[in-house]
């Protein structure tokens, strides 16, 4: 969703575009986005929840899914560890 | 004073706003970075934190913030005259609104995107994060029971406006299921829903409520308050993409509709304001200072935009420089939207005395007239085009209320599951919260209520700017551009709920005044809006003793700078 090619390079009509999207698909698009990483976040608990302490399944399975892991693991700890409030659970759509 | 007169001032106040002072505090004072890496971009997870274009985050923001307040609120407002109303709208947004909104973005952009809760946890102390959250709930409280009289009210008052309602909770449920279930084009889903609901418009005229369900009915504040809550109630309950956010994504073309061609229906007639400029210092909700600004919130100034600033917006801007379009730019186009209600209130009516029986009534019946004429202008039937503006400000109250009630059943997990489990159940905090705003809705009176929910929303934006000045004061930069506008809508939001609680508790309830419903409603608004107080300067005594921290930690650094 982010400019490729920075605002500048953007016609009066690409800017509008853009602005009509997010005024009305930007909310629905995210909750899609939410809803798949819900679940790929639960599939990455289950398969590597020893890497944060939450140990369900044999060490031997998580070795074996490792390395399709690894590009995913620092956002997937992040996203885990990171301190959530009230105000982060807030739906503005 | 001709409308287009003040559109232009709108305008000039606006562009002067954006591009000197908001630039000359984005580049001097925060000095923002395009080179510096934003949460969006370091901790990018395609989930929260995703860059995403300021374009398109400049309508999400305008989405987000622009309901039903920066409507209402000018429209009761002009009870004191559309002159001091004008000048509160666009000398908060100038001063105040837009310092508020961008600061917010920034603050969490600068502090790797996090919550309102944990920048109070940070910068102020722990105490400060726990009051600011029990804080949060009961706004949303107020929110809930605002914005739930606004829909009864406009349920009884304008009869065409709940067959449109039906139709477009029948809409939004079709357009959840053909984009997430039968995965259909989403021109094709939006052509066939939206035209949906402008067929329930049309219905509506044709077809009114009492028509229907018998005047009795159609008049039942109860029964229109009951189909809201349960509305709500299943915008809590279900995954969101099933109900709430369908419906909000339909009832978004309605009502952007209406607001374009009624704008562009004032320019082409061109009224006169024939309400007068001043009317009196005190009017039954109370005196001009400190009732009119919080009255007038959204537009001016509101604290819901600092949460979606913060928690929402500031984890996908991908330049530090895309705060001000987004955070300002946004609040500008908001106090637009405030100017365009004030000229609705301000120019419909052909006396004084006309609004007053008008606006008894309440708000609704006020914008839905003024949506009509200046629909009416460019060709659209005046009953048709005055049912549209009822059925556009139904769907702009019912869409943030439902929103509300969800985030309070979060809220009520969140708060009271270490209390008992039983609060982590989604339906338990549904029916509590729907419960206490129904209270609300059945026993308080509508002018008290907006009032209350008006100070509720500035206290929280004078807790976001007390959060921005102390993070100024860590800081070492300079304070007073947020400092002083905190410390204005601090002393007039604490006055402002004195006041209200003082009537509701002391004139009304305790000298016997009031009975029935409306005691039990005077109670509880009354004691809410003492709660609000009593939260708000135990946050400012912490606000201060963290300055104090500040000051003296920057003073013990500098001998051993020099």
């Amino acid at each position: 969703m982010s400019g490729k090619h920075g605002e500048k390079g953007k016609s009066i009509w690409g800017k509008l575009r853009e602005f009509l999207y997010g005024l009305a698909m930007h909310e629905a698009a995210l909750v899609a986005i939410q809803k798949k990483a819900h679940f790929e976040h639960l599939f990455m608990l289950i398969t590597m929840g020893n890497l944060l302490g939450v140990p369900i399944v044999p060490h031997y399975y998580t070795l074996r899914l490792l390395p399709y892991a690894v590009p995913r693991l620092a956002g997937w700890k992040r996203y885990m560890l990171r301190e959530k409030d009230l105000t982060d659970k807030a739906d503005f759509g | 004073m001709n409308a287009i007169i003040v559109l232009i001032l709108g305008f000039v106040v606006a562009f002067i706003g954006y591009r000197v002072y908001a630039r000359y505090i984005d580049v001097n004072v925060i000095k923002a970075d395009p080179k510096k890496a934003t949460p969006a971009k370091m901790y990018m997870d395609g989930v929260e934190f995703m860059p995403t274009s300021r374009n398109i985050l400049y309508g999400y923001q305008f989405k987000s913030i622009a309901g039903a307040g920066p409507i209402i609120g000018p429209i009761i407002a002009i009870q004191w005259g559309w002159l001091p109303a004008l000048l509160w709208i666009l000398l908060g947004a100038f001063f105040i609104g837009w310092v508020h909104d961008y600061a917010s973005a920034m603050i969490a952009m600068r502090h790797e995107g996090a919550s309102f809760g944990g920048l109070s946890h940070r910068l102020i102390s722990p105490r400060a994060r726990v009051i600011l959250l029990s804080f949060i709930y009961f706004y949303l409280l107020l929110i809930a029971g605002a914005f739930g009289n606004v829909v009864v009210s406009t349920a009884i008052g304008l009869k065409a406006s709940p067959m449109a309602w039906l139709l477009l909770t029948i809409a939004g449920v079709l357009a959840g299921q053909m984009i997430y279930r039968w995965k259909q084009d989403i021109i094709l889903t939006t052509v066939v829903t939206v035209a949906i609901s402008l067929f329930g418009i049309a219905l509506g005229s044709w077809v009114p409520s009492n028509a229907v369900l018998g005047d009795a009915l159609a008049n039942s504040r109860w029964l229109w308050a009951i189909c809201a809550f349960v509305f709500c109630y299943f915008a809590a309950v279900l995954p969101i993409w099933r109900f709430a956010l369908p419906i909000n994504y339909v009832a978004a073309y309605i009502v952007f509709f209406g607001l374009f061609f009624g704008i562009i229906g004032i320019i082409l007639k061109a009224p006169n304001f024939t309400l007068p400029a001043i009317t009196t210092f005190s009017i039954p909700i109370g005196p001009l200072w400190p009732i009119m600004f919080v009255t007038i919130a959204c537009g001016a100034i509101s604290g819901w935009h600092s949460i979606v600033s913060s928690s929402g917006t500031a984890r996908q801007l991908e330049s530090e420089v895309d705060a001000r379009p987004v955070g300002a730019g946004v609040m500008f186009l908001e106090m637009m939207l405030a100017v365009f209600a004030l000229i609705i209130a301000g120019t419909i009516f052909t006396s004084a005395a006309d609004y007053a029986a008008a606006i008894k009534l309440g708000p609704a019946g006020v914008f839905a007239k003024g949506v009509g004429q200046f629909l009416n202008v460019l060709g659209l039937p005046l009953d048709v085009a005055t049912s549209y503006g009822s059925v556009m400000m139904i769907f702009l109250a019912i869409t943030i209320m439902q929103l509300v009630i969800r985030f309070m059943r979060v809220a009520t997990s969140e708060l009271l599951s270490d209390v008992s489990p039983v609060f982590r159940n989604a339906h338990v905090g549904t029916v509590i919260a729907s419960i206490l705003g129904l209270v609300l809705v059945m026993t308080g009176w509508w002018q008290y209520l907006w009032v209350l929910f008006g100070g509720a929303n500035q206290l929280m934006a004078s807790l976001a700017l007390l959060l921005i000045s102390a993070w100024m004061v860590s800081e070492g930069r300079p304070v007073a551009w947020a400092f002083y506008p905190m410390l204005f809508m601090f002393v007039t939001t604490i006055a402002a709920l004195l006041y209200t609680s003082y009537n509701l508790l002391v004139v009304k309830v305790l000298s016997g005044a009031v009975k029935g419903e409306a005691l039990i409603g005077n109670t509880f608004m009354g004691v809410v809006a003492l709660f609000l107080v009593v939260a708000a300067l135990i946050l400012a005594w912490e606000g201060y003793k963290a300055f104090r921290r500040f000051r003296a930690a920057r003073g013990e650094a500098a001998p051993s700078k020099a």
